[in-house]
Formats: structure tokens, sequence, C-alpha cells
């Protein structure tokens, strides 16, 4: 009898899944073969023959590989981007948005908090806006089925980006610095990065993540009352 | 010639319906459906697994491992309240369908 384990994994080698989840399609496709093969010996096929009906079943596992990847990965990318991607870059949008039209409308001005760190920027109009665009997000990757840790990504993605843009901004400048003659004074770049941090960062990550909060709980609760109706729907059917 | 959609709606309903009557494994499924509609319908393993994945991804079935009498292991397929849901339109939508197309064929012959 053919290996078939050792087949279906030489065929599709190639398949991009995480390993266990590789195994997995692995020894379901390759029981399966087993199983035909089984059944067209025990119908008095010789074993050779039934060995290549049973291989018939597949004719391109090139072909194969793909669509199993497209059905396992690809919905969830599908999905993945229903779910935190578009809320995300929405939020985003949002946020940069009215970061940069609210003052000029309201005509205010950013308020400044004096710290041990210096003096720390903070546009009010902006963030008391921040936890509306974080519901927002929330709400349309709830709405997606995410999961809550990732309705919650989506609610604060705008200061994730901005984190993300800073991370890559400071190393870059303080290995530019020296180059183009200035002098890099670490204490500095730490103070910097704590205001930095401060009022782009924490405390408008706080205001996009209490909106988030606030709408998670709401659809947490939602849908724990849909799954207890579902569950007893489904004991009555 | 019949389109993919039809083809994909046909085989979703083969495999939700049979599911219906208890969980099956996919070599199972697979020959549950060929008997049942005599032959018409017939899964290869290439068409079966990527049907079977995308629907546990939709989530009108889930797959787990299960050992059998014989001690193999096998991932068996079952309805989730989701598939159940999905089901009664599906077999609706395509009752409806057959019936016109009856009516179509009777209106033909007359």
């Amino acid at each position: 009898m053919p290996d078939w384990q050792e087949l279906v994994r030489r065929r599709l080698s190639g398949l991009a899944l995480d390993a266990s989840e590789k195994e997995e399609v692995h020894a379901e496709l390759a029981a399966h073969l087993e199983e035909s093969y089984g059944m067209l010996c025990r119908n008095g096929l010789p074993e050779k023959e039934a060995a290549e009906r049973t291989m018939e079943q597949v004719s391109d596992w090139r072909d194969l590989q793909a669509k199993i990847l497209i059905a396992r990965r690809g919905e969830f990318m599908r999905k993945r981007a229903q779910q935190l991607w578009i809320p995300g870059f929405l939020t985003f949008i949002l946020s940069t948005f009215f970061l940069m039209t609210l003052p000029k409308i309201l005509g205010a001005h950013p308020r400044t908090v004096e710290s041990v760190a210096g003096t720390i920027l903070f546009d009010v109009p902006w963030l008391a806006a921040l936890p509306f665009i974080g519901a927002l997000g929330a709400y349309l990757s709830s709405r997606a089925g995410a999961a809550r840790a990732i309705v919650l990504l989506a609610s604060v993605f705008p200061v994730l980006a901005l984190a993300a843009a800073l991370m890559l901004m400071f190393p870059i400048a303080m290995i530019v610095d020296p180059i183009i003659g200035n002098h890099v004074d670490f204490r500095n770049v730490a103070t910097e990065l704590l205001k930095v941090g401060t009022s782009w960062f924490f405390v408008p990550g706080a205001a996009l993540l209490t909106g988030g909060l606030v709408v998670s709980l709401f659809f947490g609760l939602r849908s724990s009352q849909q799954t207890r109706w579902l569950d007893s729907e489904a004991k009555d059917a | 010639m019949i389109g993919a959609g039809i083809k994909r709606g046909t085989a979703e309903l083969a495999v939700l319906s049979v599911l219906q009557e208890g969980p099956l494994h996919g070599y199972e499924l697979a020959r549950r459906i060929e008997q049942q509609t005599n032959g018409a319908l017939r899964f290869t393993l290439a068409a079966l697994y990527p049907m079977l994945y995308r629907m546990e991804q939709q989530r009108w079935i889930r797959g787990s491992w299960e050992t059998s009498a014989n001690g193999r292991k096998r991932r068996c397929y079952r309805l989730t309240p989701a598939g159940k849901k999905k089901l009664t339109p599906l077999r609706r939508e395509w009752e409806e369908l057959f019936g016109a197309l009856q009516r179509l064929a009777k209106a033909a012959h007359a």
C-alpha cells in the first residue's frame, strides 16, 4: 500500500500554512486517499489499479494547493481587512482630519501643561473628538465580527500608526544627526520621547481606547445574548 | 454550461443537507452524497476539501479530530447553528430555481 501521508506531504510541500495546520491538512487528505484506496481494493481492484484510480482524484496538486490556501487563508485575509485594516485606516484618516481642521474651525490653541519633562502640548478639541473616532473604529470592527482584542486594536489604530512612525524617526535622526555634525544628547532624546509620547501617544491612545472599550463592552453583551439565543434555538431544533 | 456560482451553491447545499443528518468525515461525506444522489453528484478530493475548508471559515460547519472504533483518526465535520440557519434559505432558493426550470421545460414541451 502506498504511504499516503508521505505522498500528500511531498505533493503539498509548498502549502504556506502554520506547521500544525499544514500537518492537519496533510493528515486529512492522506486519510481520504487511504479510505478511497481501501474501498477500491475491497471492491476487487488490483492494488496498482486501485492506487492509480485513487490518484486520479487530484489531477493538479499545485492547483489543489492554491485552492486550499485560498480557502483557509483568503477568507482570513478578507476578514482581517474588514475587522482591522478598514476600520483602523478610517479612524486614522478621521483623527488626522480632525487634528488639522478642528483647531482652525473652533479657533482653539493647544493647551500647554508643564511637567518634569518640560512643556507638553494638548489639543483639547481633537482629544475630545477621539473617543468618538475610537468608538466608530470599534463599531465597524465589531460589526465585522472581530474578537475584542482586534476591536480595541482598530480603535487605537491612529496612535499605533503614529508610534510606528516615531519609532522609525528617532533612530534615523540619531544616526543622521552625528553625520551632519549635530551633537546628539541622549538625555534630550529621552525627554523629547516622553513629551511626544505623552501628547501624541498615551493621552490620545487613552481617549481612543475609551470609545473603543464602550463599544466593545456593548457588543460583548449583545453577542453573549445572541449566543445564548442561538444555543437555545439549537437545543430546540 | 453550468456556472461556477450554481455549481458551488449545489455543492454547498449537498454538504449542508447531508451533515444535517449527523457528523461525518470527508470521505464518508462524499460517499453519502454520491449514494443519495444516485451518482449524479460526485466529489473528488480536489473538489471536496477546498469547499469544506471554505465552509468552515464561513462557520457553517465545524471540523474536529475524532478517533473511530478501529482507532483511526478522522476529521469529522458537523453542522453549526449558522450552517443550519444557512440551509433553510439555500434549500428554498434551489427549490424555487428547479421549480422554475421544470415549469420552463414543461412549457417548451407543450
